[in-house]
């Protein structure tokens, strides 16, 4: 059996393919197979799942992308995310991907949207609009004529046409993966010393470009290590990530800021994979009507979603609860509106209700940590000394 | 509370490690410390070796120290409970050392740092150096090196100076040209070391008059033990009419690591607590 470390370091392989190999090959064992790349933040992947495909969650370059002709694309006061995905579209990076979905999170998201259309990337490009009304018969409707918009692409390629049983069926793939890497936060919640967040981010990355049943057997894998394992605690706090739920943050500083005395036991990395609270029911004669359901009723939260009946900052200090955080980090990516505009609120709260904070900016391809490892360093000695 | 316990400060400098075995309880006391150069070696192998050491010497284990705080850049220390940032321990140990201080200025090898701090050594506002390695302990001891002189002769070195030659350069590659000049036209050792002293002092008095500095100030870090180096403070402080009173202590260089023994004690008993 593969050991941690092993499985680990093979994640983290996965995660950072920028040629998404494994997913082409996969693709290449059967004619019918299709790819569709999905930008964050949240995409209903059982949907091309059960149309014999695979969606591939694109988070940019990161900081293993030079970025030459990305700049020419967008003003210097956007964000970096969008540069990464357009260099490595203009690089041939995504060669044998069948379609695009670019959810609607942003301006900025959308205009990327429209310059994968005019460079005639894949056999379709979708721009998805979420709904904003949250009630079943207008937003739930809205919502599944979208998702059914995106299959009529889909099956323009492959001809495969969805039953009830399929979509059922991949929904309860995704509800096992979703369950199994909710269980890998809860044994980071409780035992924190045992994997590091930045092995926890490369474990979850992994599963956005590989088949889910693969990535299943992973995080089963992972947890039965995990429980074997018993570590030895260090003196940290406990903290809440909160910011980056789409342009990721360099694994580097993820790392620094556990070096920095922090435990990170809740965050927004990589959110679109638990974005639904909880299982989607699978025994329905309509799964479609069943995730439209669990969207408009069980989303987590984030900057980009509309929510005057459901506050985030209450949200948000409800899991920095039950997580039993000493403080939260506010860590944005520069340039990025909806996390920037929120932050204000979210900090209101906070100061509210005695919850510490600290909030700083990055970019994807950040490489100096110093700084933000010596702020949070700081706040966590604060924290732990002077409380 | 009094419950005394064995707590192990170690301070992870970029050019001396240091170690300091600590009884803790209301009144700490030092047991024991030790420092050794770096000198391109793992810092982690050394720290090990050091801490064998010094457990070996006082008859202690592993398991006897409550708490094994680093500071530093010891954040990858394996043996370590925990890590607390240099400038908290560094107010900390400085007004350890120095009671009454209101201000610790940390005179380390790679920068300087000036800090203020409550009466409980908290701190309250900090200014330190830029990058420029001329305002550096390091800097110091390359001039030395060039004078063939050993560290510890630097001090007395200074203190002999009758006419100190300033360095026209603030940047540590002009300032060692400007030597290799000084020594080619014959200016005196003491005077030339004299002259680095005043030369990082005025930057050290510039730092402390930007921060609002409140006396007293206690000098802590590895060059805080060169005499030449306190004197040449000493006076420019004087001539500034900062107003400001400045000691030092024979064991300033290992402020941090005290200051990480002191505070790795109080969060053995609030972990215990818990």
């Amino acid at each position: 059996m593969e050991s941690l470390n092993e499985i680990i370091s093979k994640c983290e392989d996965l995660s950072f393919d920028l040629n998404f190999t494994r997913a082409k090959e996969w693709k290449s064992q059967d004619q019918s197979r299709v790819l569709v790349g999905y930008m964050p933040i949240y995409f209903p992947r059982e949907i091309i799942h059960a149309a014999n495909g695979l969606a591939i969650g694109i988070m940019g370059g990161g900081d293993k992308k030079l970025i030459v002709k990305g700049d020419a694309y967008y003003q210097s006061y956007i964000c970096h995310m969008p540069r990464g995905i357009i260099e490595l579209a203009l690089d041939n990076h995504f060669e044998g991907f069948d379609g695009f979905i670019f959810p609607s999170i942003c301006d900025v998201i959308r205009n990327l949207s429209g310059m994968f259309k005019l460079l005639n990337k894949g056999k379709f490009v979708k721009y998805l609009d979420y709904p904003q009304n949250f009630k079943s018969h207008i937003g739930g409707t809205f919502y599944i004529q979208e998702m059914e918009h995106v299959l009529a692409e889909v099956k323009k390629i492959n001809n495969v046409e969805i039953t009830p049983e399929r979509l059922n069926h991949s929904i309860s793939l995704f509800n096992k993966n979703r369950k199994l890497t909710e269980e890998i936060y809860s044994i980071r919640d409780a035992a924190p010393w045992k994997i590091t967040a930045a092995d926890v981010y490369h474990i979850v990355r992994a599963g956005l470009v590989i088949p889910v049943e693969e990535h299943n057997e992973i995080l089963e894998k992972v947890i039965s290590l995990l429980n074997q394992e018993s570590g030895e605690p260090l003196d940290k706090i406990r903290v809440l990530v909160i910011g980056a739920f789409c342009e990721q943050p360099p694994v580097g500083l993820i790392r620094a800021i556990e070096l920095a005395g922090c435990y990170i036991v809740e965050d927004d990395f990589l959110l679109g994979t638990r974005w639904i609270q909880g299982d989607i029911p699978t025994d329905s004669n309509d799964p479609f009507r069943a995730l439209s359901h669990s969207y408009l009723n069980n989303s987590t939260f984030s900057s980009s979603v509309y929510d005057v009946d459901n506050p985030k900052e209450a949200r948000l200090l409800k899991l920095a609860s039950e997580r039993k955080v000493d403080g939260i980090i506010f860590a944005a990516p520069s340039f990025c509106d909806p996390a920037l505009l929120d932050h204000p609120i979210l900090q209101q709260a906070c100061i509210e209700n005695n919850m510490r904070y600290i909030s700083f900016l990055y970019s994807e391809n950040t490489g100096q940590f110093k700084v933000i490892k010596e702020q949070v360093g700081t706040f966590s000695d604060s924290i732990k000394l002077w409380d | 509370m009094d419950n005394k316990v064995y707590t192990l400060g170690i301070d992870v400098g970029s050019s001396t490690i240091k170690l300091v075995l600590m009884e803790y309880s209301d009144n700490p006391i030092i047991i024991d410390k030790v420092n050794e150069k770096i000198r391109k070696r793992n810092p982690e192998s050394i720290s090990d070796l050091l801490l064998d050491a010094i457990l070996l010497k006082n008859n202690l284990k592993y398991e006897d120290i409550a708490y094994v705080a680093s500071t530093g850049e010891g954040e990858l220390l394996k043996r370590k409970k925990g890590h607390f940032y240099s400038m908290t321990t560094h107010a900390k140990g400085g007004l350890f050392l120095n009671p009454g201080s209101k201000t610790v200025l940390d005179l380390g090898a790679l920068f300087v740092r000036a800090i203020n701090i409550s009466d409980e050594g908290r701190v309250l506002d900090y200014k330190m150096t830029g990058q420029c390695a001329s305002g550096s302990g390091q800097f110091v001891e390359n001039i030395s090196r060039y004078l063939g002189l050993a560290i510890e002769e630097v001090g007395d070195a200074s203190l002999k100076s009758m006419s100190p030659e300033l360095p026209s350069g603030i940047c540590s590659v002009l300032a060692e040209t400007d030597v290799i000049n000084m020594v080619s036209r014959g200016i005196s050792t003491p005077d030339i070391i004299k002259g680095i002293h005043l030369s990082i002092a005025s930057k050290v008095i510039k730092l402390l008059s930007s921060l609002k500095a409140d006396s007293k100030v206690a000098l802590m870090g590895g060059m805080a033990m060169n005499k030449g180096m306190v004197q040449a403070i000493e006076e420019l402080g004087t001539e500034a009419k900062l107003g400001l009173t400045f000691s030092t202590h024979p064991d300033a260089i290992y402020s941090g690591a005290i200051g990480a023994a002191i505070f790795g004690g109080f969060r053995y008993h609030k972990l215990n607590k818990k």
